[in-house]
């Protein structure tokens, strides 16, 4: 594969690279015959971008450049890192780079990006393959019920309004109205958070579809990341959700050339009063073992870096968090069995790996073994009331 | 015990919000004192004792709230007094700068929450957005209440207005970086001194013609030995040494529109910095001298 890029389209490469670096730690190239793929995930596997350049998005574009008889795309792995160094700041990148050569050869294990700037300086960067592998995510986007689409203004303001310190956040969908909010997981301290809410009216919106009136919560990091990439780029925001625990897509495109989508997963929410001490010891106990399960992580991981052609499973929902029986006997016994098991495995030669620092786990998986809670049995029930009568 | 209060005007709201961000630069933690005719912002030093507050800061309700409510817990105790994280309040007030409206009440969520309700309005079109914020707070039981007194000040042995905080905060801030103390000095000429001494220097930086308010004098100088320009009256001179960080942080009020800003000094004891706005917010800052 061989592509050149125009100066101006550098910029949007490589505002798509610090977007999705932002994300994961790995980037995956994938070059199909009529256009070039980038996809990330992010350690804790709740958030997964791919960006997709139509073939008009270049100026030379030859998939077949090196002559391989190989019917299906080039793919590699490359570490976020090295694909940062190659973009260092965007927001100069058009100024300077007139054209940007992109190579990649079957045989090779270097992925070549010679980036030309004025005064004829030239910068090859050789950078290493880590695998030859791609990556892919299942999530549907067309036949969800829920589409809003938003000028990245209204979305970046609203979000404005949210404290650095918050992580997550929830979005409740009406049909007369949009409620944004943080997140607020039930062991934080109710003294010290700033609680938020926005409500924004449908007519801000340029198109707002809501089939099945849902709540969804994730994570703030990831969204923000969109919302700096649509920015930099002044593109509307789409977001395609379906009901909670289901991927919402969020997706930028600026019609033909290239279309972005972040995928991030929801998950439920869960209110503090729900919370008992027994339940809380297990939790915990949970908690730590899925963060040392070497066999769980693994199962997850190939649940989720399947490769393509078992992908095609519509029904196999990516992101989907376990839910945990609301039953507290049977929270035990799961409880016992996997101590038991667990036991067994300290003789066992397979040594767990330790958490990486970068990995979010610890909040990631916290969440997926907190007790779950239906929205709509408090529907109706003011747990406080406001002070004054209106 | 209800509160509630609504501001319309942008130009207070803009006010609040620079009264409220001073407060939080000036602590973590503040009092919010409410009564029927004023707010009240107080950060008493921990375990300062009987001294003063180090901030006191009163904003008279009627000229920011176009409809203000409190009911007290009864009719002795018609105050509230509402413990906060500064922080967390100006974080809150960042948007109040274009907001259309503010409405605050407190409300008990799960906790005793000071609810900030904005109006934003929207960039694209004609209309608004409604953000809330939930501030936690906390209820002050009645029994503390004495210890957020309006604190009783010695008779300051003079006042004199200070020059432009902008050009003050510039030099204490050059001043700081060589020294943790410095030296104010007031004559009843209308001179300011600030003055600071290390082992390789000394630094003084002077500004005349400047308006006394009052002088008290003369003061007694017997028990120092003081160094002053030739041909000045030692007796019409009084100073003080105070911690430079906390004068400096003072300073940073410069963002308030005030109209006029006050030093008044208690000789080697005490420096009292009153900062008054025109819509009559007063805000006071007590720096207690060091005396060797």
């Amino acid at each position: 594969m061989k592509c050149h890029i125009p100066g101006p389209n550098v910029k949007v490469l490589g505002r798509t690279i610090h977007a999705l670096a932002r994300l994961g730690d790995e980037l995956y190239l994938e070059s199909l015959s009529d256009c070039i793929l980038l996809r990330t995930l992010n350690a804790a596997e709740s958030a997964y971008a791919m960006v997709k350049f139509n073939k008009n998005f270049f100026s030379y574009f030859n998939y077949n450049y090196y002559c391989t008889d190989d019917k299906e795309g080039l793919k590699c792995k490359i570490s976020m890192k090295s694909a940062l160094n190659t973009f260092k700041s965007p927001t100069h990148m058009d100024k300077q780079v007139e054209n940007l050569e992109i190579k990649l050869d079957a045989d090779s294990c270097k992925l070549i990006f010679v980036v030309k700037c004025k005064h004829g300086i030239v910068k090859t960067h050789f950078v290493s393959i880590l695998d030859c592998k791609a990556m892919q995510a299942v999530y549907t986007k067309d036949l969800v019920p829920n589409r809003i689409t938003s000028p990245h203004k209204i979305l970046s303001e609203a979000i404005g309004n949210f404290q650095n310190s918050d992580d997550q956040l929830t979005i409740e969908a009406f049909s007369n109205s949009l409620i944004i909010r943080n997140y607020i997981d039930s062991k934080t301290d109710l003294t010290k958070v700033i609680r938020t809410q926005i409500s924004i009216k449908p007519i801000e919106f340029d198109s707002y579809i809501i089939g099945e009136e849902t709540t969804i919560t994730f994570t703030l990091k990831e969204f923000r990341a969109l919302l700096a990439f649509a920015e930099a780029l002044s593109l509307p925001i789409q977001l395609h959700f379906e009901v909670t625990g289901k991927p919402a897509v969020f997706i930028v495109h600026n019609g033909s050339t290239f279309e972005a989508h972040f995928v991030l997963a929801t998950s439920k929410p869960d209110i503090p009063t729900q919370e008992t001490p027994t339940q809380n010891n297990s939790m915990i106990d949970r908690k730590r073992k899925e963060v040392d399960n070497t066999q769980g992580t693994v199962r997850k991981k190939a649940h989720l870096s399947i490769d393509l052609s078992k992908c095609l499973d519509e029904d196999s929902h990516l992101f989907n968090f376990i839910d945990i029986p609301e039953d507290g006997t049977e929270v035990e016994k799961e409880n016992q069995t996997q101590k038991v098991w667990h036991t067994s495995k300290i003789d066992c030669d397979n040594i767990p790996p330790s958490p990486t620092s970068k990995m979010k786990l610890k909040t990631i998986f916290k969440r997926c073994f907190e007790s779950t809670f239906d929205v709509r049995s408090i529907q109706g029930n003011v747990l406080a009331e406001n002070s004054d009568s209106e | 015990m209800k509160f509630r209060a609504v501001m319309m005007d942008s130009s207070p709201m803009r006010e609040f919000a620079n009264i409220v961000s001073t407060i939080s630069k000036l602590s973590k933690e503040c009092i919010l004192r409410l009564s029927s005719d004023q707010l009240y912002f107080i950060v008493s030093e921990e375990n300062n004792g009987p001294a003063p507050p180090i901030l006191w800061c009163e904003v008279p309700q009627a000229l920011f709230f176009s409809e203000y409510q409190i009911v007290g817990v009864d009719d002795e105790h018609k105050d509230i007094y509402l413990g906060i994280i500064s922080a967390n309040l100006s974080k809150s007030l960042v948007t109040l700068k274009t907001a259309k409206s503010l409405k605050m009440k407190l409300t008990k969520k799960q906790c005793p929450c000071l609810t900030l309700e904005i109006d934003l309005p929207s960039i694209t079109m004609q209309q608004s957005r409604l953000v809330t914020h939930d501030v936690p707070v906390i209820v002050i039981p009645r029994k503390l209440w004495t210890e957020f007194h309006e604190p009783r000040v010695p008779r300051p042995d003079i006042s004199i207005e200070l020059p432009s905080l902008k050009q003050l905060r510039t030099t204490i801030d050059r001043m700081k970086t060589m020294s943790p103390e410095v030296v104010l000095r007031a004559s009843a000429e209308g001179r300011l001194t600030l003055q600071i001494k290390t082992d390789l220097a000394k630094v003084s930086t002077r500004f005349r013609d400047l308006r006394v308010e009052a002088f008290e004098g003369p003061i007694d100088h017997s028990d120092s030995e003081s160094e002053s320009q030739i041909n000045e009256d030692v007796s019409r001179v009084c100073y003080c040494r105070v911690d430079a960080k906390k004068f400096s942080m003072f300073l940073s009020a410069d963002n308030i529109s005030h109209n006029r800003t006050i030093c008044s000094i208690v000789h080697k004891k005490l420096v009292t910095l009153c900062l008054q706005t025109e819509e009559n917010v007063k805000l006071q800052c007590f720096i207690t001298g060091i005396v060797y």
